[in-house]
């Protein structure tokens, strides 16, 4: 238990909330402020904290408990944040709580508005749906979201899917930790440090809608807090004061906030519209071009893009060799599986896709954990992906393994493999598209992701086999007619995508127009490059089809083309993404700020509060003291709890 | 609801296991928080919070504060005596006694050849007040030099000057509870939520209990400045002209208190004479607040039951800082503004002990606010130490900004630095630079061998830091507060008490024709002696010591031993100065309403130079960051330099958002990172002064006549774009360490 002071201080001790009407049980998005009824059996357990088994008697543990911020009194005192750090023991690179702001006005009528966020403990919380290794648990206790360290592999997903950059990953430990609102002082009835820490009168704790005393709003709405219908944030604002119509972010992020002169019901904004505060495109960089290759192709998401790519590619090269071997026949395909490409195919195919999946499995914090990817197949996009990836692999090895023999019974087990691998494409490929449709990533939740990847599929699956069966000489007309095809069409599709992208992203009232903007002046040749690549892959590709012209030189010049557009367009779909955080300072909490400390080599420096990305071993020692000390049992149980929650 | 995990394992939260907390009084800033420290079993200091019941700060910390357990663990301390020839040779690691004795011979050496007054001691605001006091009695009584000074010339001394010419004794008259009855506050360039959190907190307390009127006069949009409910952004260095008409509304419009002036002031003649100058059309066009504002200020304040002022650097520093203190002062007499609940003119003081070294270091005079220049001061002490009363020069030496001139000018050979480092806090740092060159014999007394001022030391001494050391501060409020010693000092560094104790040895020894100087070794002890020496006096401290310090965590002063023998409990707060009539310090008691013409001596703008150069303070940042520079959870909200400047001003220049640009002033140039910000006027940048080889490198620091405080807030730059950033950002990173 906290060791609770004898003396402590007014504004430390948490309100009682028995003084409030009894009609007013839910929230302002309708839930229910009572987490569970007082019959459940999730009530009067012990939150364990620290393996404490005592029993707390906050008579308010099963309400919904939130922030209320009060941003008319914030001064940016840093005050909640260092007292969150002290507590958490928390390097100075990792924060459960930031303060950043935005400005607007003109001096002296200039206006500067602080804001501080942590975890909003959300009623829908994303991060616990999205966490492929059942790290997060929501609790009847305060409605509080708890991630536990010690479960998460570090991939990093939550901090992908939260709206509010509340789980922080860090690149030192390769670990996500983040606000655990202070679990343990609210079993003692005390406030969370942060709240107790405040020294503007800013920050408040308490039962949700509870507007605390001489306090008067309590709305979901601020410049630069994003939507609140994505997750149902339990945090309220105070902020009376009539902004500037225009306020800027001070950090490196291209947007600010227009004020929209209606009143609006924060609670139920479905888009950014909808919002008291209308994201805009804020050019603060100016339109200067600039290629920055290098910066685009050596970021810490290469993994990524060498998994996707190399997926995409055998999984668009497995449906030709697939349909080869069974449907040959009526698809005039036979040449494909009955070649000597096919064998030495298969094999490639298999090494590369084992190549992404060694990148993808080493770029997480903790590679040793990998197992732990399908832990959250009720709800995480990503196990989906990995169980329907996995799956994909696994009738790949058999489908490749059985087609060394020619005889009916490896052939039936091929058919088998092969239909087992298609499955795993369907599911795999359909999440690998669905987990980047993430509502906190306008970039990425567009149409346009799926096209491309269905595009690189096509695109590359089919100029790999052209390339292979024209190495092995075996490429008559019609696979070569056909194959042409798709890649015009994969070509056609990647560009249509590309331009719907481009049409929704320009007049985006979201961080979409920023991702949109960082693209055509950051890395504005890259992009243009990409482009034209992609049109002459296109004009290639039909003039081959229509001239009928085939040789190994012309493939090879398309893939070198192609595969150059994907890796960039790959890298730019990654590198721009700017996600919907809450906007930070100029040094602190600014991605601007954290590359310049990187590039100059300032980050040597541990007060920095930047570190560098690094790459982590995989422990083979710890998986085996895991292997060993986990009874049977529990491997069983565990293994239910995959399916149970 | 989705919760999740129907199998929950143990929550894990940090748990520091502090098995002890010990307590002491925050070593930063001069607000005087009581805080706690954590010990883990290991007795390594894990955790810091504020004292719940302590009436200061009520539990509340700030950034600083919270992680002020790390400053023991952080780098660059020194752990050894140090010495060498000369500046530009390596050090070398030497015994306590071989360090102290040359320290002891270098200073005699110097002061053979040259004279007793050739030997300067610089201290400084940092140190425990009977470490101050310690100091003194071996400066004065001992070595005898009169270049003796604080560096609290560089951020108090006009305040000290103002109280002084206005009341006839320094001492700021109010206290933090005047929030809770004030009707009308008016805040001069002082960013209180960025200086002084806490005590801005005390004040937000009361506003939210009370609504009443902020008025800022500040020419930076600082949050204070935005949340105020009239912001007056002021034309640098005119504020005595703001302060003139004023005083012009409030006699013209007949506001004043005639019978408080009456009874308790002399001079209103001349004052009304020369007001009688500044109607607010004429001063507007020099500060430049319209005439309106300046009326409706004027009768607000005057028309409120209890006005307050508080004011910081933004006064202090200038050529008129002074004046400025005075022109406060005026406002306040002229309205019966002192001496009662929420009406004050309160100087929110710089360092943790500024206001101990103002009281007992001797600096300006002898101990107890006891001046140099009196008789009776000088017998007294020459009497009570024990020394020949000649040996006390009748007049005041050298202050710290006029003793660089002196070691420029060749007057001053010798040097001894102690917890202060005027390679960075002075403005102007080429010629400190050059003039610290030519020291004979400079010796640096620091917890941190890090110190940019080191690099031109001859001996290196390492002293404790903060809650390495017993003894008592005084904070904003006349509050005395106690530190424990809760913690050793790492290596073989040592309290400064310790070392100063030490050299009184050597200097108090037979040979020397004196010994018979007592120094008492615990600070408990000395405390008592300072109580004695206090006795009747307006810094009354004999009703306290040491334990009850603790207990009532910090005493304002005064409390006397007949408070104590009167059974009277020492007050938890509201003790004010000047309470009952003509009670003032000077011999009638009454205060002094003193005219204050305006020189425009400073460097303002023109066409070379455009730009005013507008310095301040972080919150994350302790000045010259030896301490917050290192810790991590304070750093990096600002770890390296930067301005605020107008975005229309970076547009016409071409200055984009993090560009390095290159700032040029009469002195030198300083390369800093850009942040466009309508915070500072399109004519204005605003560089913090915390980071080395910066804002001092372009500072001009034009001294007060009256208090020689350099005006650090008033040059002139221009801005330089640079082409090649990359190396302007290694340059940059190439400054710091830390």
């Amino acid at each position: 238990m906290f060791a609770r002071r004898d003396n402590e201080p007014d504004y430390a001790i948490l309100r009682n909330r028995e003084a409030l009407a009894e009609n007013d049980t839910t929230n302002c998005y309708g839930t229910s402020i009572e987490t569970v009824q007082s019959d459940n059996p999730l009530r009067d357990q012990s939150l364990n904290i620290n393996e404490e088994g005592e029993v707390g008697d906050n008579p308010d543990r099963y309400k919904q408990h939130g922030f209320y911020f009060n941003a008319d009194n914030c001064i940016a005192c840093h005050a909640c944040e260092a007292a969150c750090s002290e507590k958490n023991d928390n390097p100075a690179h990792i924060a459960f709580r930031s303060v950043g702001f935005v400005e607007g006005g003109t001096y002296p009528a200039y206006q500067r508005l602080n804001i501080s966020m942590a975890c909003n403990h959300c009623d829908d919380p994303v991060c616990l749906k999205g966490c492929p290794t059942r790290a997060y648990t929501k609790f009847a206790e305060y409605g509080a979201v708890l991630q536990d360290p010690d479960i998460c592999f570090g991939c990093g997903y939550c901090t992908w899917v939260c709206p509010y950059n509340a789980p922080q990953l860090d690149p030192e430990k390769g670990q996500v930790t983040k606000c655990n609102m202070c679990v343990d002082r609210l079993e003692v009835g005390l406030k969370p440090a942060c709240t107790s820490a405040c020294l503007g009168n800013a920050l408040d704790f308490g039962v949700i809608e509870d507007i605390p005393e001489n306090r008067s709003q309590a709305k979901v709405d601020i410049p630069g807090f994003p939507r609140t219908d994505i997750t149902h944030p339990n945090i309220r604002f105070q902020q009376t004061r009539t902004t500037q119509r225009e306020m800027t972010r001070v950090d490196q992020t291209a947007i600010k906030y227009h004020r929209s002169d209606e009143p609006l019901d924060s609670c139920n904004s479905k888009t950014y519209e909808e919002s008291s505060f209308v994201p805009e495109l804020d050019p603060k960089q100016g339109f200067k071009r600039e290629w920055n290759l290098k910066k685009l192709l050596t970021s810490h998401e290469n993994a990524h893009i060498a998994f996707t790519i190399s997926a995409q590619l055998v999984m668009g090269a497995f449906i030709w060799l697939f349909l080869g071997s069974f449907f040959g026949d009526t698809l005039s395909l036979n040449y494909l599986s009955s070649s000597s490409a096919y064998l030495p195919g298969l094999v490639l195919l298999l090494g590369l896709i084992t190549t992404g999946l060694y990148k993808l499995n080493m770029h997480l914090g903790k590679p040793q954990r990998f197992y732990r990817g399908f832990y959250n197949l009720r709800h995480s996009p990503v196990s989906r992906e990995i169980a329907g990836v996995s799956l994909f692999f696994a009738g790949l090895v058999l489908f490749t393994l059985s087609a060394f023999f020619e005889n009916s019974f490896f052939s039936a087990i091929q058919f088998i493999a092969g239909l087992i691998a298609l499955v795993g494409l369907i599911f795999g490929g359909y999440f690998m598209y669905k987990l980047y449709r993430i509502e906190a990533r306008p970039f990425w939740n567009h149409i346009n992701t799926a096209t491309s990847f269905i595009a690189t599929g096509l695109v590359l699956g089919s100029l790999f086999v052209a390339v292979l069966n024209s190495v092995m000489g075996v490429m008559p007309s019609i696979l070569n007619n056909l194959l042409l095809i798709a890649v015009s069409t994969g070509l056609v599709l990647e560009i249509a995508g590309l331009w719907a992208h481009r049409q929704s992203l320009k007049s985006a009232k979201s961080e979409g127009a920023a991702s949109f903007y960082e693209q055509t002046t950051t890395y504005g040749y890259a992009y243009i490059l990409r482009n034209a690549l992609l049109i002459l892959s296109l004009i290639m590709s039909i003039s081959l089809l229509l001239t009928e012209h085939q040789s190994l030189s012309a493939y090879l010049v398309l893939s070198g083309l192609c595969l150059v557009s994907a890796i960039i367009g790959r890298a730019l779909f990654y590198v721009v993404v700017i996600p919907t955080t809450m906007p930070g300072g100029f040094f602190w909490r600014n991605k601007g700020f954290v590359e310049h400390a990187r590039e100059t080599g300032l980050a040597d420096m541990p007060q920095m509060g930047v570190v560098y990305e690094k790459h982590h071993a995989f422990k083979l020692d710890e998986l085996i003291e895991t292997i060993k000390t986990t009874s049977m049992n529990e491997k069983i149980d565990q293994f239910k709890r995959i399916f149970s929650g | 609801m989705l919760f999740g995990r129907s199998k929950k394992n143990p929550i894990k939260i940090a748990d520091k296991k502090v098995i002890e907390w010990k307590y002491a009084t925050c070593g930063y800033c001069s607000t005087g928080c009581s805080i706690e420290v954590g010990f883990d079993e290991q007795g390594k200091a894990v955790s810091s919070r504020g004292v719940a019941d302590a009436d200061v700060n009520r539990g509340k910390l700030c950034l600083k504060g919270i992680f002020e357990h790390e400053l023991f663990t952080s780098s660059g301390r020194g752990l050894a005596p140090l010495q060498r020839d000369n500046w530009h040779q390596s050090w070398e690691k030497i015994s306590w006694d071989t360090a102290l004795d040359r320290v002891h011979d270098g200073i005699k050496t110097v002061q053979d050849k040259y004279g007793r007054d050739s030997f300067a001691v610089i201290s400084t605001g940092q140190m425990l007040t009977e470490e101050f006091y310690t100091l003194g009695k071996l400066t004065r009584g001992l070595i005898g030099t009169n270049n003796y000074d604080g560096n609290t010339t560089l951020c108090m001394a006009s305040a000290v000057s103002g109280y002084k010419r206005s009341f006839g004794s320094d001492g700021p008259p109010g206290c933090y509870e005047d929030f809770e009855y004030t009707d009308c506050l008016i805040a001069w360039g002082s960013n209180l939520p960025e200086q002084h959190p806490i005590i801005y907190w005390r004040f937000k307390e009361a506003q939210e209990k009370r609504k009443f009127p902020l008025i800022v006069v500040d020419p930076r949009v600082t949050m204070l400045a935005q949340n105020a409910d009239i912001h007056l952004p002021i034309t640098p260095g005119t504020d005595v002209v703001l302060q003139n008409a004023l005083m012009h509304v409030i006699f013209k419009e007949n506001l004043q208190d005639n019978d408080y002036i009456k009874a308790n002031t002399n001079g209103l003649d001349e004052l009304m004479a020369e007001v009688e100058k500044y109607d607010p059309i004429t001063a507007s066009k020099i500060c430049g607040i319209d005439e309106d504002t300046i009326r409706s200020v004027a009768r607000l304040y005057a028309g409120a039951g209890a006005a307050m002022s508080i004011w910081t650097m933004g006064i202090n520093q200038s050529t008129h800082g002074s004046d400025g203190v005075v022109g406060i002062n005026n406002l306040a007499l002229i309205t019966g503004n002192i001496g009662k609940p929420g009406g004050t003119s309160l100087s929110i003081t710089g360092q943790c002990n500024a206001m101990g070294t103002r009281e007992w270091s001797s600096c300006s005079g002898l101990p107890n606010h006891r001046l140099l220049e009196n008789e009776q001061d000088r017998k007294d002490i020459a009497e009570f130490w024990n020394i020949d009363e000649e040996f006390l020069p009748k007049k005041r030496g050298m202050f710290q900004t006029d003793i660089y001139h002196a070691i420029e000018a060749g007057h001053i050979k010798g040097l001894w630095l102690i917890a202060t480092n005027p390679l960075s806090s002075l403005p102007n740092s080429e010629r400190v630079r050059r003039a610290m060159q030519k020291l004979e014999f400079c010796v640096v007394q620091d917890c941190y061998e890090d110190s940019e001022s080191n690099q031109y030391a001859h001996v290196y001494l390492p002293a404790g830091t903060w809650a390495e050391k017993e003894g008592v501060m005084t904070n904003t409020e006349r509050r005395i507060n106690l530190i424990n010693a809760i913690i050793q000092p790492p290596g073989e560094a040592k309290p400064d008490l310790w070392i100063f104790n030490q050299m009184a040895k050597r200097f108090n020894s037979k040979d020397e024709g004196k010994g018979k100087v007592n120094f008492p070794d615990k600070a408990a002890d000395i405390f008592l002696e300072m109580g004695t020496l206090s006795k009747g006096r307006l810094a009354d401290i004999s009703g306290m010591n040491h334990e009850l310090l603790e207990k009532n965590r910090g005493i304002q002063w005064p409390y006397t031993e007949q408070q104590v023998a009167a059974g009277e409990a020492p007050p938890s707060g509201e003790k004010r100065l000047y309470t009952e009539p003509t009670t003032f310090r000077y011999a009638d008691g009454k205060a002094k309403l003193i005219p204050l013409p305006f020189i425009d001596n400073n460097e303002v703008p023109d066409e070379k130079f455009p730009i005013w150069l507008n310095t301040g303070r972080l919150i994350e940042h302790w000045h010259g960051r030896t301490k917050t520079g290192k810790i991590g959870n304070n750093n990096k909200y600002s770890p390296i330099p930067f301005i605020e400047i107008n975005p229309d001003l970076a547009f016409e220049l071409g200055i984009k958002r993090g560009d390095y640009v290159r700032l040029v002033s009469r002195r030198s140039d300083a390369v800093v990172m850009a942040t466009p910000t309508h915070r500072v006027p399109k004519n204005m940048v605003f560089l913090p002064f915390h980071f080395h080889d910066c804002a001092n490198r372009l500072t001009l620091g034009l001294l007060d006549p009256h208090s020689r405080q350099p005006a650090y807030k008033q040059s002139a730059i221009r801005i330089e774009c640079l082409d090649d950033q990359k190396a302007a950002a290694l340059l940059s990173k190439e400054m710091r360490n830390f």
